[in-house]
């Protein structure tokens, strides 16, 4: 996993995704606390008019730095693009064919591509939380780092990241393509929220059933619930450090099991075919229930439900159309 | 190295069924068959890319899939640079000289000086005989024991197929590697090869060497006084026919057949020199079948 070649090659195929992270990086903290800084001396000045009123920073606010927000998303939408780079796009050309000849285990050039991007991700992490972290520290706003510990600004948004990538690389031993791995990260980082939404709206029309929150298990196995959730407790860590070695054995597993020749197809597995092709139709049309009975009036409860089963029954039809084609497709790039 | 009884499913369709051969050292294998029989799987297949179904691929003995060190003994050359056409030559050659630990550098750029190949940023940017060539002088240059080739001179004009060639024979004969062709080239591994492994539907059809092969068959013209009869037709194989000249290939040990051949008292019967390409078409079917 150490060998030299397959981290060039890593490096290789990457360094466009790992410049653009890097750039994401920067952005996300040393020049937004800059940014942050400088917006909170404008207020510190705008409450020197008032002397009835005087500037509060609160611990919101340094979360917005260095735990949530927009820019820890796009950071791990560019994780997810990473991996793709790392695996799937292997796929679509003839690039796994050339990795695959080569004398390392299979254990190995996943290891490698593993590592690589687990090291590209802590250390642009660490280098730039450093230099935000000592920006903070020497402004007249450091009190603020007494609001925080380093569970909430450091570790849980680096374990999100990392966990992001583990499981953007294990869709990647399953999917057949980059487009595919991509897709189906982002759908299963929302899944367990989104089916639980999709079941809600179900029991919600035909047994009037309300679920006010989501229930803490669900948002517990929905990574994307780690991007806007700020973790305090060390202990609280167990779920993102689990969920890195859960689906990194996985991987290991599954990229020793490749059949390669299913590369460019949708699954690499068949043996999940008929699963996936019965969740997407599903899942499709639950969603188009949801959407065809948010056409009819609120009050009107028979309209609501034959427009739902309306609604569920074109998009079975379409959507177990569209995913038998979807199966079946292949986009390996086979031009000399 | 050593081609154990591998089998290969994909999709429900079975492309390899139970090959079995044997690469000497300092030898050139062909492989021939038609378009679709499984030729290329084979090559991926014994270089580890695809897991077979069934069966190993040996190397001193033992197998590359669990001892994936032993690769370093093989060198693949697939039909398209596609993979690494994003980088430079000298990458290239920091990157197979970090892989392969008896990667020859000074083989290397003498070959790069003896092709005239020249440094570039990309190889996607060299023409395709270049590509073609520097490809070769990658493999060659990693001093691998068997050297995988698939289609290496597909598209290529002559001049660059006449120096492929002759790289690969020379390569062969001073520094004893053994190459595997798949190609359609039939005229090109009559030139070169020792072995011929006929691929169809997925089946070794036939595995000889070349010259033994030669004299199994037999290539011969005939003329008949009226078109040639039913009864010998199921015996042979028409390889031409110009009204009632037949340009027939069979199998030589088949004694009776000349003898068959004799009862319908032919105006003409004239034995001729036999090639590769006859004993292809006699063996994958008439010219006429498209696959």
């Amino acid at each position: 996993m150490f060998h030299k070649a397959l981290w060039y090659q890593n490096f290789k195929q990457t360094r466009m995704i790992v410049g653009i992270l890097l750039v994401l990086f920067i952005l996300y903290l040393p020049f937004f606390i800059m940014l942050s800084i400088g917006s909170w001396q404008e207020q510190v000045e705008h409450f020197s008019q008032f002397p009835d009123s005087e500037f509060t920073l609160y611990e919101y606010e340094v979360y917005n730095i260095f735990s949530v927000g927009i820019f820890p998303f796009l950071v791990v939408i560019g994780i997810i693009f990473f991996a793709g780079l790392l695996i799937g796009v292997e796929r679509n050309t003839r690039r796994m064919d050339f990795t695959f000849s080569l004398p390392f285990s299979r254990r190995e050039i996943f290891m490698a591509k593993w590592l690589y991007g687990i090291l590209v991700i802590f250390v642009f992490h660490l280098i730039n939380f450093s230099i935000a972290y000592v920006i903070l520290w020497q402004s007249e706003f450091n009190y603020a780092l007494s609001f925080v510990n380093l569970t909430e600004i450091y570790f849980a948004p680096i374990f999100v990241f990392l966990l992001f990538f583990s499981f953007a690389m294990f869709i990647g031993t399953i999917a057949g393509e980059m487009i595919t791995q991509v897709a189906l990260t982002f759908i299963f980082s929302i899944f367990p929220v989104g089916v639980f939404f999709l079941l809600h709206g179900f029991l919600e029309l035909h047994l009037n059933t309300h679920f006010l929150y989501i229930p803490e298990w669900v948002g517990k196995v929905t990574l994307f619930f780690y991007l806007f959730e700020i973790t305090s407790q060390p202990i609280n860590l167990f779920f993102p450090i689990s969920g890195i070695i859960l689906f990194t054995v996985l991987s290991l597993i599954l990229y020793e099991r490749n059949n390669i020749e299913h590369n460019g197809e949708f699954l690499i597995f068949k043996v999940l075919h008929p699963i996936f092709l019965i969740g997407i139709t599903i899942c499709f049309s639950l969603l188009g229930g949801i959407i065809v009975s948010s056409l009819a009036p609120w009050n009107a409860e028979m309209l609501r439900i034959i427009s739902y089963w309306f609604g569920f029954t074109v998009f079975l039809v379409f959507s177990y159309l569209i995913s038998r084609r979807l199966l079946r497709m292949n986009l390996t790039i086979k031009n000399k | 190295m050593k081609i154990k009884h591998i089998s290969k499913r994909v999709h429900q369709n079975q492309i390899l069924s139970d090959i079995d051969f044997e690469v000497k050292t300092g030898s050139i294998v062909g492989i021939v068959g038609r378009n679709g029989a499984g030729k290329t799987t084979l090559l991926r297949t014994m270089v580890g890319i695809l897991n077979p179904t069934k069966g190993d691929v040996l190397i001193k003995n033992e197998s590359i899939f669990s001892n994936p060190k032993l690769k370093e003994n093989i060198i693949f050359v697939p039909d398209s640079s596609e993979a690494l056409k994003n980088y430079s030559t000298k990458e290239m050659l920091n990157l197979y000289k970090g892989i392969y630990s008896r990667f020859d550098e000074e083989y290397f750029h003498e070959l790069m000086d003896r092709f005239s190949l020249p440094e570039v940023k990309k190889i996607g940017n060299l023409s395709k005989g270049m590509k073609a060539l520097f490809s070769l002088v990658v493999a060659f240059s990693t001093r691998a024991k068997y050297i995988l080739l698939d289609e290496p001179t597909d598209g290529l004009d002559v001049i660059v197929k006449k120096r492929i060639l002759k790289i690969l024979v020379e390569e062969v004969a001073i520094n004893d590697v053994s190459v595997i062709i798949s190609s359609h080239r039939l005229d090109e591994l009559e030139f070169m090869a020792n072995d011929i492994v006929i691929i169809k539907d997925g089946k070794v059809e036939k595995h000889y060497e070349l010259d033994s092969m030669k004299l199994n068959y037999l290539k011969a013209q005939v003329v008949f006084k009226e078109y040639m009869p039913e009864d010998l037709k199921n015996h042979i194989t028409v390889i031409n026919q110009t009204g009632r000249v037949y340009t027939i290939v069979f199998e030589k040990k088949r004694d009776e057949l000349r003898s068959l051949i004799e009862t319908f008292q032919p105006i003409l019967y004239e034995e001729l020199p036999i090639s590769l390409e006859d004993i292809f078409i006699a063996t994958l079917g008439g010219e006429d079948i498209v696959s």
